[in-house]
Order: C-alpha cells, then sequence, then structure tokens
C-alpha cells in the first residue's frame, strides 16, 4: 500500500514537472511575442493615426490604442526584471487588445471621408448657386448703378465764371 | 470720384462678395499651415510644483513625482518614456547631437496623445539593496511602481558637494512611422538625488 502511494507521488511529481516544463515560457518566446505585440500595436496606431487626420472621431479607439499601450509597456518592463511568462502574456493581451482597430480605424476614415466628399459637394453646389446669383445681379446692379451715375453727372450744371468786364 | 474709379470700386467690392461666398468650399479645400511643432515634458515635485524633489533619499523609503507629456505636433503622436538611472560619471543625454544617453532603460511608459492632449502620471520609487562602504555606495535596486529594477549602481562620495549622488532621468521617444521605430525626441528631465544613510 506504501508503495503503491509512493509511486503515485512520484508520478504526481514527474507529470506537474512535465507539465510545468511544457508551458514555461523562454526569453526567445517572451522576445518574439513582444515583437508581435509592438508590431500590431505600431500598425493599429497608424491606422488611428489616419482615421485622426481626416477629422474622424477615434476617441473610442484612441481607448484601446492606450489600453494596449500601457500593457505592452508593462510586458517590456515584466521581461527586463526576467519575468518572461508575465511578459508574454501581457504581449498576447496587448495583441488581442488591438485586434480590430486597424478594420474599425480605415472604416472610421472610409466613413468619414464619404461625409466630407458629402459634404465638400452640398458646400460646392451651394456656393455655386450663390455666384451664380452674385454674378446676375452684379450685372443688373452695374447697369442700375451706370445708370443713376450718368444721371447725376447729367444733372450737374456746369459753373460758369463771369466774365471780367 | 471718376467713372473708372467707381468702376473699379464696384468690381472690388464684388468679388469680396464673392471670396465670402465660396469661403466655406475654400475652407473645406485649403489646409493653412499649422504653428510650431513641439512636445512638452516635465518633471514635478510631490506637491505638483516645479519644487520639493525629491533629494537626500534613504533605502525603503518612497518618493513621488509627477511626470507629464503634451503634444503640441498637430497630430496623434505615439510616445514612450524612458527611465534611466546613472551615478555622476555616467552620461546624459546630448542635446547638441539629440542622442540619448547610452544607457540602457530600466523601465518605460508608453502613451498615445492627439495634438494638444496632455498625459501625467504619478511616478513613486523607492531604493532597496543601498549599502555604504567607504567612500562608495551601492544601490543594487530601484523599485519603480511595484517592480523590482536591478540597477546595480556604484556612486562614489563627491568631495567637493559631499553626498553619495546619482540621477534619475527620463528620456522622451517619439514613433517615426518613416524609420518605422522610434527616436529619441530630444527631451529629457530628471532630479539629483543624494544617497543617504538612515538615522
Amino acid at each position: 500500500m506504501l508503495r503503491k502511494i509512493a509511486l503515485c507521488f512520484v508520478l504526481f511529481i514527474l507529470f506537474s514537472w512535465f507539465v510545468h516544463a511544457c508551458s514555461a515560457v523562454g526569453q526567445a518566446d517572451a522576445n518574439q511575442m513582444l515583437a508581435e505585440a509592438e508590431n500590431a500595436l505600431v500598425s493599429a496606431y497608424a491606422s488611428v493615426a489616419e482615421a485622426n487626420s481626416v477629422g474622424a472621431n477615434v476617441s473610442q479607439l484612441l481607448v484601446k490604442l492606450e489600453y494596449a499601450g500601457a500593457l505592452l509597456a508593462e510586458a517590456q518592463n515584466s521581461y527586463r526584471v526576467g519575468d518572461y511568462e508575465r511578459a508574454f502574456s501581457l504581449a498576447t493581451n496587448c495583441s488581442d487588445a488591438v485586434n480590430n482597430v486597424v478594420y474599425d480605424a480605415l472604416a472610421l476614415k472610409s466613413e468619414t471621408e464619404e461625409d466630407q466628399g458629402q459634404k465638400l459637394l452640398f458646400t460646392a453646389g451651394v456656393s455655386s448657386a450663390c455666384l451664380s446669383v452674385l454674378f446676375v445681379l452684379s450685372l443688373f446692379g452695374w447697369r442700375f448703378l451706370k445708370k443713376a451715375y450718368l444721371k447725376r453727372v447729367l444733372e450737374m450744371k456746369p459753373e460758369v465764371e463771369a466774365e471780367p468786364k | 470720384m471718376s467713372f473708372d474709379d467707381f468702376k473699379l470700386i464696384y468690381v472690388l467690392a464684388c468679388l469680396g462678395l464673392g471670396l465670402i461666398i465660396l469661403s466655406p468650399t475654400l475652407a473645406m479645400v485649403v489646409r493653412l499651415p499649422g504653428g510650431e511643432q513641439f512636445s512638452e515634458f516635465w518633471v514635478l515635485g510631490s506637491g505638483r510644483m516645479a519644487e520639493d524633489y525629491p533629494f537626500n533619499v534613504v533605502e525603503d523609503q518612497a518618493y513621488k513625482v509627477f511626470l507629464g507629456v503634451a503634444n503640441h505636433m498637430g497630430s496623434l503622436q505615439y510616445y514612450m518614456v524612458y527611465v534611466k538611472f546613472r551615478n555622476q560619471t555616467e552620461p546624459l543625454p546630448d542635446s547638441v547631437n539629440g542622442t540619448p544617453s547610452v544607457l540602457d532603460p530600466v523601465f518605460e511608459y508608453r502613451m498615445f496623445l492627439r495634438d494638444g492632449e496632455v498625459w501625467e502620471k504619478e511616478v513613486s520609487f523607492s531604493f532597496v539593496g543601498v549599502s555604504f562602504e567607504g567612500n562608495y555606495c551601492r544601490v543594487l535596486s530601484l523599485v519603480l511602481d511595484g517592480y523590482v529594477l536591478n540597477v546595480n549602481k556604484l556612486i562614489l562620495w563627491d568631495n567637493e558637494n559631499n553626498g553619495f549622488y546619482c540621477e534619475l532621468f527620463f528620456e522622451l521617444w517619439v514613433y517615426n512611422a518613416a524609420v518605422s521605430g522610434f527616436q529619441y525626441h530630444n527631451r529629457f528631465v530628471g532630479f539629483w538625488l543624494n544617497m543617504t544613510i538612515p538615522v
């Protein structure tokens, strides 16, 4: 009985060690995951920056970026102190956090550009109509003012100086 | 007023009115150049003022400062702050050439800021493993935001200023898409610390 218990205990220890050895994260794994997270974050940032530059409301995407950035910084700090497992886990979370950001930012950008295009078209249309009206009115106005000006000039009586005696 | 002058004034008035009508469309198309592009970077003391910075420090005692970044670059920026720790003989960043300190960072912060936005963070730190022997002091670890960072720094006694002086400083880096990486933004802030023996 005692032998069986001892054997079970040894098997349990060996199994635990094996599981730990299989799941342990090495420096190289953590380093690779950090690089992947950095790339994912940079791509997300580039997309959000583009969307922001065309005037899109990127507040929600920025919250995700901020969160992912903080995760990556923590992952790098964990890596520095030698906690590769935590670094790996945080870097994975960082990649997950910005998973759809590129797609969302591009969609937001194209939506904003479309809105702005329509707005520009409308504004340009209104401006053109107003300019046409201004052009026609200015021609009529000019005719009216010219007439008024000439009338005023013709009504002016020339002053004749008295001849010296 | 002559007829030609009258005609000129009329044409100019019509042109002015035309420009006013066109201004909303022009504002949407023409992009005017912005102002000067720069980033602000600061460190404040425990009272959030430019005073009361930690100076005489002892082991296992927590100190705090406030670190801030403001973006005036005209667009969304991706910043990184490196925390570095040096003794008197180790180099600072070179402001003339715009190069960072060659020391390895011990910690980092990252932030995304839109134009005009400000980031400020309370940075708490302490030292552990401080030993004094003769004319030098050894600092094994810096504890920053809960992370125990191995710095293993040897600080020599400064005869002139009577103290074991070291400096905690912060470098500002910004992501540059043109080079696909972070570049030193030629800004750093820091403060001197004097390692003392607890009484």
